[in-house]
Protein backbone atom coordinates (compact mmCIF):
# COMPACT_ATOMS: atom_id res chain seq x y z
CA UNK A 1 0.00 0.00 0.00
CA UNK A 2 1.39 3.39 -1.04
CA UNK A 3 2.21 5.74 1.79
CA UNK A 4 2.14 9.50 1.86
CA UNK A 5 5.44 11.23 1.37
CA UNK A 6 6.56 12.44 4.78
CA UNK A 7 8.04 15.72 3.65
CA UNK A 8 6.05 18.58 2.26
CA UNK A 9 6.70 19.20 -1.43
CA UNK A 10 7.01 22.74 -2.76
CA UNK A 11 4.92 24.03 -5.60
CA UNK A 12 7.36 25.36 -8.24
CA UNK A 13 4.79 27.75 -9.66
CA UNK A 14 4.39 29.52 -6.34
CA UNK A 15 7.81 31.08 -6.66
CA UNK A 16 7.12 33.12 -9.74
CA UNK A 17 4.95 36.15 -10.21
CA UNK A 18 3.78 38.09 -13.21
CA UNK A 19 3.47 41.76 -13.75
CA UNK A 20 1.79 43.45 -16.68
CA UNK A 21 4.10 44.69 -19.41
CA UNK A 22 2.09 47.86 -19.73
CA UNK A 23 0.31 48.69 -16.50
CA UNK A 24 -1.19 51.79 -18.09
CA UNK A 25 -2.99 49.94 -20.81
CA UNK A 26 -6.76 50.14 -20.66
CA UNK A 27 -8.46 47.26 -18.98
CA UNK A 28 -11.72 47.74 -20.80
CA UNK A 29 -12.66 47.19 -24.39
CA UNK A 30 -11.31 49.91 -26.64
CA UNK A 31 -13.38 51.87 -29.07
CA UNK A 32 -13.66 50.53 -32.59
CA UNK A 33 -12.56 53.94 -33.77
CA UNK A 34 -9.05 52.66 -33.13
CA UNK A 35 -9.23 51.19 -36.64
CA UNK A 36 -8.63 53.44 -39.61
CA UNK A 37 -11.58 54.49 -41.74
CA UNK A 38 -12.35 51.97 -44.47
CA UNK A 39 -12.32 52.71 -48.20
CA UNK A 40 -15.63 53.15 -49.99
CA UNK A 41 -14.37 50.87 -52.77
CA UNK A 42 -11.12 49.43 -54.07
CA UNK A 43 -11.46 50.51 -57.70
CA UNK A 44 -8.74 52.92 -58.68
CA UNK A 45 -6.95 52.63 -55.35
CA UNK A 46 -3.30 51.85 -54.67
CA UNK A 47 -2.92 48.87 -52.35
CA UNK A 48 0.41 47.89 -50.87
CA UNK A 49 1.03 44.15 -50.57
CA UNK A 50 3.53 43.81 -47.73
CA UNK A 51 5.61 40.65 -47.50
CA UNK A 52 6.51 40.38 -43.83
CA UNK A 53 9.27 37.93 -44.66
CA UNK A 54 8.06 34.54 -43.48
CA UNK A 55 8.69 31.65 -45.85
CA UNK A 56 6.21 31.53 -48.72
CA UNK A 57 4.77 34.99 -48.06
CA UNK A 58 6.10 36.38 -51.31
CA UNK A 59 4.56 33.62 -53.38
CA UNK A 60 1.28 33.95 -51.53
CA UNK A 61 1.17 37.66 -52.30
CA UNK A 62 2.02 36.87 -55.95
CA UNK A 63 -1.33 35.14 -56.09
CA UNK A 64 -3.14 37.98 -54.34
CA UNK A 65 -1.62 40.40 -56.83
CA UNK A 66 -2.66 38.15 -59.72
CA UNK A 67 -6.19 37.94 -58.36
CA UNK A 68 -6.51 41.71 -58.27
CA UNK A 69 -5.10 41.98 -61.79
CA UNK A 70 -7.80 39.62 -63.02
CA UNK A 71 -10.77 40.75 -60.95
CA UNK A 72 -10.17 44.39 -60.03
CA UNK A 73 -7.68 45.58 -62.66
CA UNK A 74 -8.12 49.22 -61.71
CA UNK A 75 -6.32 48.48 -58.44
CA UNK A 76 -2.65 49.39 -58.46
CA UNK A 77 -0.86 46.75 -56.43
CA UNK A 78 2.52 47.78 -55.05
CA UNK A 79 4.72 45.00 -53.75
CA UNK A 80 7.12 45.62 -50.89
CA UNK A 81 9.15 43.49 -48.53
CA UNK A 82 8.96 44.81 -45.00
CA UNK A 83 12.32 46.20 -43.99
CA UNK A 84 13.90 45.29 -40.67
CA UNK A 85 13.05 42.31 -38.50
CA UNK A 86 10.37 39.80 -39.41
CA UNK A 87 9.35 39.71 -35.76
CA UNK A 88 8.91 43.40 -34.93
CA UNK A 89 7.44 46.62 -36.16
CA UNK A 90 10.71 48.43 -36.72
CA UNK A 91 9.73 50.08 -39.98
CA UNK A 92 8.89 53.72 -40.57
CA UNK A 93 10.05 54.48 -44.10
CA UNK A 94 7.67 51.99 -45.65
CA UNK A 95 4.74 53.15 -43.55
CA UNK A 96 5.47 56.74 -44.57
CA UNK A 97 5.52 55.68 -48.22
CA UNK A 98 2.16 53.95 -47.87
CA UNK A 99 0.66 57.01 -46.23
CA UNK A 100 1.97 59.17 -49.04
CA UNK A 101 1.24 56.97 -52.01
CA UNK A 102 -1.26 54.30 -50.99
CA UNK A 103 -4.72 53.90 -49.58
CA UNK A 104 -4.64 50.40 -48.04
CA UNK A 105 -2.31 47.56 -47.15
CA UNK A 106 -2.48 43.79 -47.16
CA UNK A 107 0.09 42.18 -44.87
CA UNK A 108 1.08 38.56 -44.84
CA UNK A 109 1.58 35.88 -44.19
CA UNK A 110 2.08 35.13 -40.54
CA UNK A 111 2.97 31.53 -39.88
CA UNK B 1 3.70 38.71 -34.33
CA UNK B 2 4.74 41.25 -36.90
CA UNK B 3 1.62 41.00 -39.08
CA UNK B 4 -0.63 42.11 -36.22
CA UNK B 5 1.84 44.62 -34.78
CA UNK B 6 2.47 46.30 -38.12
CA UNK B 7 -1.24 46.36 -38.93
CA UNK B 8 -1.98 48.09 -35.64
CA UNK B 9 0.62 50.73 -36.41
CA UNK B 10 -0.73 51.34 -39.89
CA UNK B 11 -4.32 51.50 -38.66
CA UNK B 12 -3.78 53.67 -35.61
CA UNK B 13 -0.80 55.87 -36.42
CA UNK B 14 -1.00 56.17 -40.20
CA UNK B 15 -4.76 55.89 -40.80
CA UNK B 16 -4.29 53.09 -43.34
CA UNK B 17 -6.90 50.31 -43.48
CA UNK B 18 -5.26 46.90 -43.43
CA UNK B 19 -6.01 43.29 -44.17
CA UNK B 20 -3.60 41.19 -42.09
CA UNK B 21 -3.32 37.56 -43.17
CA UNK B 22 -2.11 34.61 -41.11
CA UNK B 23 -2.22 30.87 -41.48
CA UNK B 24 -4.90 29.21 -39.37
CA UNK B 25 -2.29 27.40 -37.31
CA UNK B 26 -1.68 30.59 -35.36
CA UNK B 27 -5.30 31.65 -34.91
CA UNK B 28 -5.37 31.12 -31.15
CA UNK B 29 -2.11 32.99 -30.68
CA UNK B 30 -3.31 35.93 -32.75
CA UNK B 31 -6.67 35.91 -31.02
CA UNK B 32 -4.91 36.31 -27.69
CA UNK B 33 -2.71 39.05 -29.13
CA UNK B 34 -5.79 40.94 -30.34
CA UNK B 35 -7.46 40.52 -26.97
CA UNK B 36 -4.45 41.89 -25.15
CA UNK B 37 -4.04 44.93 -27.37
CA UNK B 38 -7.75 45.64 -27.59
CA UNK B 39 -7.56 46.51 -31.27
CA UNK B 40 -10.06 44.46 -33.26
CA UNK B 41 -7.99 43.90 -36.38
CA UNK B 42 -9.75 42.08 -39.16
CA UNK B 43 -7.35 39.14 -39.36
CA UNK B 44 -7.94 36.75 -42.22
CA UNK B 45 -6.83 33.15 -41.87
CA UNK B 46 -5.66 30.95 -44.69
CA UNK B 47 -4.85 27.27 -44.85
CA UNK B 48 -1.56 26.03 -43.44
CA UNK B 49 1.24 25.77 -44.44
CA UNK B 50 2.10 28.49 -46.91
CA UNK B 51 5.84 27.87 -47.05
CA UNK B 52 6.88 25.62 -49.92
CA UNK B 53 3.47 25.57 -51.59
CA UNK B 54 3.29 26.02 -55.38
CA UNK B 55 1.36 28.93 -56.85
CA UNK B 56 -1.61 26.78 -57.81
CA UNK B 57 -2.09 25.66 -54.23
CA UNK B 58 -1.73 29.19 -52.91
CA UNK B 59 -4.28 30.38 -55.44
CA UNK B 60 -6.58 27.72 -54.04
CA UNK B 61 -5.98 29.07 -50.54
CA UNK B 62 -6.92 32.58 -51.65
CA UNK B 63 -10.05 31.56 -53.48
CA UNK B 64 -10.88 28.95 -50.85
CA UNK B 65 -12.38 29.22 -47.39
CA UNK B 66 -10.99 30.87 -44.31
CA UNK B 67 -10.93 27.91 -41.88
CA UNK B 68 -11.99 30.22 -39.06
CA UNK B 69 -15.09 31.64 -40.73
CA UNK B 70 -15.87 29.44 -43.73
CA UNK B 71 -15.93 32.59 -45.86
CA UNK B 72 -13.81 33.03 -48.96
CA UNK B 73 -10.38 34.40 -48.11
CA UNK B 74 -10.17 36.96 -50.91
CA UNK B 75 -13.70 38.18 -50.19
CA UNK B 76 -12.64 38.74 -46.59
CA UNK B 77 -9.61 40.70 -47.78
CA UNK B 78 -11.80 43.00 -49.85
CA UNK B 79 -14.30 43.33 -47.01
CA UNK B 80 -11.59 44.07 -44.44
CA UNK B 81 -10.53 47.08 -46.47
CA UNK B 82 -13.96 48.38 -47.44
CA UNK B 83 -16.62 47.37 -44.93
CA UNK B 84 -17.29 50.19 -42.47
CA UNK B 85 -16.41 49.40 -38.89
CA UNK B 86 -19.51 48.98 -36.80
CA UNK B 87 -20.19 48.40 -33.15
CA UNK B 88 -21.95 45.20 -34.08
CA UNK B 89 -18.98 43.71 -35.83
CA UNK B 90 -16.83 42.92 -32.83
CA UNK B 91 -18.56 41.45 -29.87
CA UNK B 92 -15.60 39.63 -28.41
CA UNK B 93 -14.03 40.40 -25.08
CA UNK B 94 -10.91 42.42 -25.74
CA UNK B 95 -10.08 42.85 -22.08
CA UNK B 96 -6.71 41.50 -20.91
CA UNK B 97 -6.42 37.91 -19.79
CA UNK B 98 -7.26 37.55 -16.11
CA UNK B 99 -4.34 36.95 -13.76
CA UNK B 100 -3.95 33.89 -11.62
CA UNK B 101 -3.95 34.67 -7.93
CA UNK B 102 -1.35 33.73 -5.33
CA UNK B 103 -0.66 30.02 -5.38
CA UNK B 104 -0.15 27.87 -2.33
CA UNK B 105 3.49 27.18 -1.73
CA UNK B 106 3.09 23.61 -0.46
CA UNK B 107 1.37 20.90 -2.42
CA UNK B 108 -1.22 18.67 -0.80
CA UNK B 109 0.43 15.65 0.84
CA UNK B 110 0.36 12.62 -1.41
CA UNK B 111 2.29 9.52 -2.37
CA UNK B 112 5.56 9.67 -4.28
CA UNK B 113 3.94 8.21 -7.38
CA UNK B 114 1.00 10.58 -7.31
CA UNK B 115 3.23 13.59 -6.84
CA UNK B 116 5.44 12.49 -9.70
CA UNK B 117 2.28 12.18 -11.77
CA UNK B 118 1.15 15.63 -10.64
CA UNK B 119 4.44 17.23 -11.66
CA UNK B 120 4.21 15.57 -15.04
CA UNK B 121 0.55 16.45 -15.58
CA UNK B 122 1.14 20.09 -14.65
CA UNK B 123 3.86 20.35 -17.28
CA UNK B 124 6.61 20.98 -14.74
CA UNK B 125 8.97 18.29 -16.03
CA UNK B 126 10.89 17.41 -19.16
CA UNK B 127 8.96 14.16 -19.41
CA UNK B 128 11.40 12.31 -17.16
CA UNK B 129 10.84 11.66 -13.45
CA UNK B 130 12.17 14.41 -11.20
CA UNK B 131 13.51 14.57 -7.67
CA UNK B 132 10.58 15.92 -5.71
CA UNK B 133 11.44 19.30 -4.18
CA UNK B 134 10.70 18.74 -0.52
CA UNK B 135 11.23 21.53 1.98
CA UNK B 136 14.35 19.81 3.29
CA UNK B 137 15.89 19.27 -0.13
CA UNK B 138 15.25 22.85 -1.20
CA UNK B 139 16.65 24.20 2.07
CA UNK B 140 19.80 22.15 1.52
CA UNK B 141 20.06 23.36 -2.06
CA UNK B 142 19.92 26.96 -0.89
CA UNK B 143 23.15 26.41 1.05
CA UNK B 144 24.84 26.79 -2.32
CA UNK B 145 24.28 30.56 -2.38
CA UNK B 146 24.31 33.54 -0.02
CA UNK B 147 21.44 35.16 -1.81
CA UNK B 148 18.08 35.53 -0.11
CA UNK B 149 15.54 32.95 -1.24
CA UNK B 150 13.05 35.63 -2.23
CA UNK B 151 15.52 37.67 -4.30
CA UNK B 152 14.30 38.09 -7.84
CA UNK B 153 16.88 36.60 -10.19
CA UNK B 154 15.53 37.96 -13.48
CA UNK B 155 12.40 38.65 -15.48
CA UNK B 156 11.12 36.81 -18.51
CA UNK B 157 8.84 38.41 -21.07
CA UNK B 158 5.92 36.19 -21.96
CA UNK B 159 4.92 36.90 -25.53
CA UNK B 160 1.57 35.17 -25.37
CA UNK B 161 0.24 37.14 -22.41
CA UNK B 162 2.47 40.19 -22.86
CA UNK B 163 3.57 40.00 -19.23
CA UNK B 164 6.83 39.81 -17.33
CA UNK B 165 7.42 36.74 -15.22
CA UNK B 166 9.64 37.28 -12.19
CA UNK B 167 11.31 34.32 -10.51
CA UNK B 168 13.23 33.99 -7.30
CA UNK B 169 16.37 32.29 -6.03
CA UNK B 170 14.13 29.78 -4.30
CA UNK B 171 12.44 28.85 -7.56
CA UNK B 172 15.81 28.17 -9.15
CA UNK B 173 16.72 26.05 -6.13
CA UNK B 174 13.48 24.08 -6.49
CA UNK B 175 14.25 23.44 -10.14
CA UNK B 176 17.78 22.45 -9.21
CA UNK B 177 16.44 19.83 -6.83
CA UNK B 178 14.04 18.57 -9.48
CA UNK B 179 16.91 18.17 -11.95
CA UNK B 180 18.99 16.20 -9.45
CA UNK B 181 21.51 18.97 -8.82
CA UNK B 182 23.59 19.44 -5.69
CA UNK B 183 24.02 22.68 -3.71
CA UNK B 184 27.41 23.31 -5.31
CA UNK B 185 25.69 23.41 -8.70
CA UNK B 186 23.27 26.13 -7.64
CA UNK B 187 25.51 29.13 -8.45
CA UNK B 188 25.83 27.88 -12.02
CA UNK B 189 22.06 27.51 -12.27
CA UNK B 190 21.53 30.99 -10.87
CA UNK B 191 23.99 32.42 -13.36
CA UNK B 192 22.15 30.71 -16.21
CA UNK B 193 18.80 31.87 -14.84
CA UNK B 194 20.07 35.43 -14.45
CA UNK B 195 20.48 35.69 -18.21
CA UNK B 196 16.74 35.21 -18.65
CA UNK B 197 17.40 33.17 -21.78
CA UNK B 198 15.32 30.00 -22.19
CA UNK B 199 16.98 26.86 -23.47
CA UNK B 200 14.09 26.39 -25.91
CA UNK B 201 12.87 29.73 -27.26
CA UNK B 202 9.37 30.09 -28.60
CA UNK B 203 9.65 29.24 -32.28
CA UNK B 204 8.36 26.80 -34.84
CA UNK B 205 12.00 26.02 -35.62
CA UNK B 206 14.01 23.34 -33.77
CA UNK B 207 16.16 25.69 -31.69
CA UNK B 208 19.02 24.16 -29.73
CA UNK B 209 21.15 25.72 -27.02
CA UNK B 210 24.58 25.02 -25.59
CA UNK B 211 25.87 25.84 -22.13
CA UNK B 212 29.60 26.29 -21.62
CA UNK B 213 31.25 26.66 -18.22
CA UNK B 214 34.67 28.23 -17.75
CA UNK B 215 36.84 29.00 -14.75
CA UNK B 216 37.65 27.29 -11.46
CA UNK B 217 34.15 26.03 -10.73
CA UNK B 218 34.44 23.53 -13.58
CA UNK B 219 36.80 21.41 -11.56
CA UNK B 220 35.31 22.19 -8.16
CA UNK B 221 31.98 20.67 -9.19
CA UNK B 222 33.64 17.98 -11.30
CA UNK B 223 32.32 19.00 -14.67
CA UNK B 224 33.52 16.95 -17.60
CA UNK B 225 35.55 18.74 -20.24
CA UNK B 226 37.47 15.65 -21.33
CA UNK B 227 36.55 12.19 -22.54
CA UNK B 228 32.90 11.99 -23.54
CA UNK B 229 32.21 15.48 -22.22
CA UNK B 230 28.97 15.68 -24.21
CA UNK B 231 27.91 12.13 -23.35
CA UNK B 232 25.37 11.26 -20.64
CA UNK B 233 27.77 10.29 -17.89
CA UNK B 234 28.95 13.05 -15.54
CA UNK B 235 26.47 14.32 -12.95
CA UNK B 236 27.26 18.04 -13.12
CA UNK B 237 27.00 18.22 -16.91
CA UNK B 238 23.77 16.23 -16.91
CA UNK B 239 21.89 17.96 -14.13
CA UNK B 240 22.94 21.54 -14.86
CA UNK B 241 21.98 21.16 -18.49
CA UNK B 242 18.72 19.50 -17.56
CA UNK B 243 17.91 22.17 -14.99
CA UNK B 244 18.08 24.85 -17.68
CA UNK B 245 15.25 23.17 -19.56
CA UNK B 246 13.27 22.63 -16.35
CA UNK B 247 13.68 26.36 -15.71
CA UNK B 248 12.47 26.94 -19.23
CA UNK B 249 9.33 24.92 -18.51
CA UNK B 250 8.71 26.97 -15.38
CA UNK B 251 9.09 30.13 -17.42
CA UNK B 252 6.26 28.91 -19.63
CA UNK B 253 8.19 28.24 -22.79
CA UNK B 254 6.93 24.68 -23.12
CA UNK B 255 3.24 25.50 -22.97
CA UNK B 256 1.84 23.96 -26.12
CA UNK B 257 0.99 26.58 -28.75
CA UNK B 258 1.38 29.36 -26.23
CA UNK B 259 5.14 29.64 -26.44
CA UNK B 260 6.02 26.10 -27.58
CA UNK B 261 5.65 25.83 -31.34
CA UNK B 262 8.62 23.82 -32.54
CA UNK B 263 7.27 21.49 -35.18
CA UNK B 264 9.76 18.65 -34.65
CA UNK B 265 11.67 19.73 -31.59
CA UNK B 266 15.30 19.02 -30.86
CA UNK B 267 16.73 16.33 -28.54
CA UNK B 268 19.51 18.70 -27.54
CA UNK B 269 16.92 20.28 -25.24
CA UNK B 270 17.24 17.41 -22.75
CA UNK B 271 20.53 18.76 -21.39
CA UNK B 272 21.54 21.53 -23.77
CA UNK B 273 25.04 20.32 -24.53
CA UNK B 274 26.13 21.39 -21.07
CA UNK B 275 29.90 21.14 -20.96
CA UNK B 276 33.05 22.73 -19.56
CA UNK B 277 35.92 23.99 -21.65
CA UNK B 278 39.10 21.95 -21.36
CA UNK B 279 41.18 24.99 -20.47
CA UNK B 280 44.07 22.96 -19.11
CA UNK B 281 44.65 21.14 -22.42
CA UNK B 282 43.90 24.01 -24.77
CA UNK B 283 46.78 25.80 -26.49
CA UNK B 284 44.69 28.96 -26.61
CA UNK B 285 43.03 31.23 -24.06
CA UNK B 286 39.76 30.16 -22.46
CA UNK B 287 36.50 31.31 -23.97
CA UNK B 288 35.38 33.50 -21.07
CA UNK B 289 38.64 35.48 -21.21
CA UNK B 290 37.79 36.33 -24.83
CA UNK B 291 34.61 37.82 -23.40
CA UNK B 292 36.64 40.04 -21.04
CA UNK B 293 36.19 38.04 -17.85
CA UNK B 294 39.24 37.39 -15.63
CA UNK B 295 40.68 33.91 -16.07
CA UNK B 296 40.04 33.16 -12.39
CA UNK B 297 36.38 34.00 -12.61
CA UNK B 298 33.84 31.24 -13.17
CA UNK B 299 31.47 32.01 -16.01
CA UNK B 300 28.67 30.39 -17.97
CA UNK B 301 28.24 31.18 -21.64
CA UNK B 302 25.17 30.51 -23.74
CA UNK B 303 25.10 29.64 -27.43
CA UNK B 304 22.09 29.16 -29.64
CA UNK B 305 21.42 27.68 -33.05
CA UNK B 306 19.85 24.58 -34.50
CA UNK B 307 22.35 22.03 -35.74
CA UNK B 308 25.83 20.62 -35.49
CA UNK B 309 27.88 18.33 -37.70
CA UNK B 310 30.43 15.90 -36.30
CA UNK B 311 33.78 15.09 -37.77
CA UNK B 312 33.97 11.42 -36.92
CA UNK B 313 37.44 10.11 -37.72
CA UNK B 314 39.75 13.08 -37.87
CA UNK B 315 41.26 14.52 -41.03
CA UNK B 316 44.26 13.00 -42.82
CA UNK B 317 43.52 13.65 -46.48
CA UNK B 318 42.54 17.28 -46.17
CA UNK B 319 43.49 19.98 -43.73
CA UNK B 320 41.25 20.55 -40.72
CA UNK B 321 40.37 23.93 -42.20
CA UNK B 322 39.31 22.37 -45.51
CA UNK B 323 37.10 19.84 -43.75
CA UNK B 324 35.57 22.52 -41.55
CA UNK B 325 34.69 24.47 -44.69
CA UNK B 326 32.95 21.45 -46.18
CA UNK B 327 30.91 21.08 -42.99
CA UNK B 328 30.01 24.75 -42.96
CA UNK B 329 28.49 24.27 -46.40
CA UNK B 330 25.63 22.38 -44.74
CA UNK B 331 24.82 25.30 -42.43
CA UNK B 332 23.07 28.55 -43.31
CA UNK B 333 25.75 31.09 -42.32
CA UNK B 334 23.25 33.32 -40.53
CA UNK B 335 25.00 36.53 -39.46
CA UNK B 336 28.36 34.74 -39.74
CA UNK B 337 27.46 32.64 -36.71
CA UNK B 338 29.28 29.35 -36.21
CA UNK B 339 30.74 27.53 -33.26
CA UNK B 340 33.59 25.05 -33.60
CA UNK B 341 34.09 22.61 -30.75
CA UNK B 342 37.57 21.18 -31.06
CA UNK B 343 39.22 18.33 -29.24
CA UNK B 344 42.52 19.53 -27.71
CA UNK B 345 44.38 17.36 -30.23
CA UNK B 346 42.83 19.37 -33.06
CA UNK B 347 43.50 22.67 -31.32
CA UNK B 348 47.16 21.76 -30.81
CA UNK B 349 47.45 20.59 -34.41
CA UNK B 350 46.04 23.89 -35.67
CA UNK B 351 48.40 25.86 -33.48
CA UNK B 352 51.62 23.88 -33.90
CA UNK B 353 51.31 22.54 -37.44
CA UNK B 354 49.04 25.01 -39.19
CA UNK B 355 50.31 28.15 -37.47
CA UNK B 356 47.11 29.50 -35.94
CA UNK B 357 48.46 31.12 -32.79
CA UNK B 358 45.05 32.21 -31.51
CA UNK B 359 41.49 31.10 -31.96
CA UNK B 360 40.80 34.28 -33.85
CA UNK B 361 43.58 33.50 -36.34
CA UNK B 362 41.73 30.36 -37.35
CA UNK B 363 38.41 32.25 -37.44
CA UNK B 364 39.95 34.72 -39.89
CA UNK B 365 41.16 31.87 -42.08
CA UNK B 366 37.67 30.35 -42.16
CA UNK B 367 36.13 33.73 -42.87
CA UNK B 368 38.38 34.24 -45.87
CA UNK B 369 38.43 30.72 -47.23
CA UNK B 370 34.90 29.38 -46.92
CA UNK B 371 32.93 30.24 -50.05
CA UNK B 372 29.38 29.54 -51.11
CA UNK B 373 27.43 30.37 -54.30
CA UNK B 374 25.26 33.43 -53.79
CA UNK B 375 22.21 31.46 -54.93
CA UNK B 376 22.78 28.84 -52.21
CA UNK B 377 23.07 31.55 -49.56
CA UNK B 378 20.03 33.58 -50.57
CA UNK B 379 18.04 30.46 -51.45
CA UNK B 380 17.99 29.38 -47.81
CA UNK B 381 14.68 30.52 -46.32
CA UNK B 382 16.27 31.41 -43.00
CA UNK B 383 18.68 33.76 -44.78
CA UNK B 384 15.88 35.16 -46.91
CA UNK B 385 13.84 35.85 -43.79
CA UNK B 386 16.54 37.30 -41.58
CA UNK B 387 19.13 38.86 -43.88
CA UNK B 388 17.40 39.91 -47.10
CA UNK B 389 15.99 43.00 -45.30
CA UNK B 390 19.55 44.08 -44.57
CA UNK B 391 20.43 43.78 -48.25
CA UNK B 392 17.39 45.80 -49.24
CA UNK B 393 18.33 48.42 -46.69
CA UNK B 394 21.72 48.77 -48.35
CA UNK B 395 23.78 47.18 -45.58
CA UNK B 396 27.07 45.88 -46.95
CA UNK B 397 28.24 43.35 -47.91
CA UNK B 398 24.71 41.94 -48.14
CA UNK B 399 23.47 44.56 -50.58
CA UNK B 400 26.32 43.75 -52.96
CA UNK B 401 25.89 40.00 -52.51
CA UNK B 402 22.22 40.34 -53.43
CA UNK B 403 23.16 41.84 -56.81
CA UNK B 404 25.60 39.06 -57.73
CA UNK B 405 24.78 36.31 -60.24
CA UNK B 406 23.70 33.10 -58.56
CA UNK B 407 26.92 31.23 -59.29
CA UNK B 408 29.17 33.98 -57.90
CA UNK B 409 31.03 32.87 -54.79
CA UNK B 410 30.62 34.80 -51.56
CA UNK B 411 32.24 34.39 -48.13
CA UNK B 412 29.18 34.30 -45.84
CA UNK B 413 31.22 34.08 -42.63
CA UNK B 414 32.43 37.60 -43.32
CA UNK B 415 32.64 38.50 -39.65
CA UNK B 416 35.28 36.29 -37.98
CA UNK B 417 34.33 37.71 -34.59
CA UNK B 418 31.05 35.78 -34.86
CA UNK B 419 32.84 32.46 -35.25
CA UNK B 420 33.36 30.88 -31.84
CA UNK B 421 35.90 28.25 -30.92
CA UNK B 422 35.83 26.20 -27.73
CA UNK B 423 38.13 23.34 -26.79
CA UNK B 424 36.43 20.24 -25.41
CA UNK B 425 37.46 16.61 -25.47
CA UNK B 426 39.58 13.83 -24.05
CA UNK B 427 42.26 13.49 -26.73
CA UNK B 428 41.43 9.93 -27.67
CA UNK B 429 41.09 11.09 -31.28
CA UNK B 430 41.44 14.43 -33.12
CA UNK B 431 37.79 15.17 -33.75
CA UNK B 432 35.54 18.18 -33.73
CA UNK B 433 32.02 19.48 -34.15
CA UNK B 434 30.85 22.36 -36.32
CA UNK B 435 27.64 24.06 -35.20
CA UNK B 436 25.54 26.91 -36.51
CA UNK B 437 25.34 28.19 -32.96
CA UNK B 438 25.81 31.87 -32.31
CA UNK B 439 27.14 33.25 -29.06
CA UNK B 440 24.38 34.79 -26.95
CA UNK B 441 25.71 35.94 -23.59
CA UNK B 442 27.99 35.13 -20.65
CA UNK B 443 27.23 35.51 -16.95
CA UNK B 444 29.36 35.39 -13.83
CA UNK B 445 28.89 32.35 -11.60
CA UNK B 446 30.95 33.74 -8.75
CA UNK B 447 28.54 36.46 -7.77
CA UNK B 448 25.99 33.75 -6.95
CA UNK B 449 28.33 31.59 -4.86
CA UNK B 450 28.16 31.16 -1.10
CA UNK B 451 31.13 32.58 0.78
CA UNK B 452 32.54 29.27 2.02
CA UNK B 453 32.88 28.19 -1.60
CA UNK B 454 34.63 31.47 -2.49
CA UNK B 455 37.03 30.94 0.38
CA UNK B 456 37.98 27.68 -1.23
CA UNK B 457 39.72 29.49 -4.11
CA UNK B 458 43.49 29.62 -4.16
CA UNK B 459 43.74 33.25 -3.11
CA UNK B 460 40.29 33.56 -1.57
CA UNK B 461 39.10 36.07 -4.12
CA UNK B 462 37.99 33.92 -7.02
CA UNK B 463 38.80 36.90 -9.19
CA UNK B 464 36.17 39.08 -7.53
CA UNK B 465 36.78 42.62 -6.38
CA UNK B 466 36.82 43.27 -2.64
CA UNK B 467 33.40 43.62 -1.14
CA UNK B 468 32.53 47.11 0.09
Amino acid sequence: MATLLRSAVLNPEAYRTVRAADSDRPSKTRSFSSLAPRLDRLNGKTIYLIDTGFGGSGRFLDQVEAWFAEHVPSVTAVRRRKSGSIFRDDTTDLWEEIREKGQAAILGVAG
Amino acid sequence: MAVATCSRTLEQEYGIPTAPISTFEFADFLSQDLRFHGVPLRVIYTSHPVVGMPGSVLRGYIEGKDPATDLTVIDEVVEALTKPVSDLEFTGDFAPVSRTGVRQTLLEPDTENNLQRLFYDRGWTDGLPVVLPTEERVAEMLIGTDRAPDEVVAEIFLHDTQEYLQFTVEMVAIVGVMAGARPEHLPVLLAVASTGHPSIPGSTTPFASMLLVNGPIRNEIEMNSGIGAFSPRRLANSVIGRAWTLLTTQWGYLRLKKQFWTSQGNPIGYNNMCVAENEERSPWGPFHVEKKFPAKESVVSIFRGWSFVNNVVGSSQRSVGQDVCIQLGALPGLFSAATLILDPLVAWHLQQNDGFQTKLDFCHWISENFKMPASQFWGTDLIHMMMAPLAEKGVEPYASWKKLPGDALIAPYNNPENINIVVVGGETSPMWKVADFGYVVSASVDKWRAKPMRDGCADGSCGLPDEP
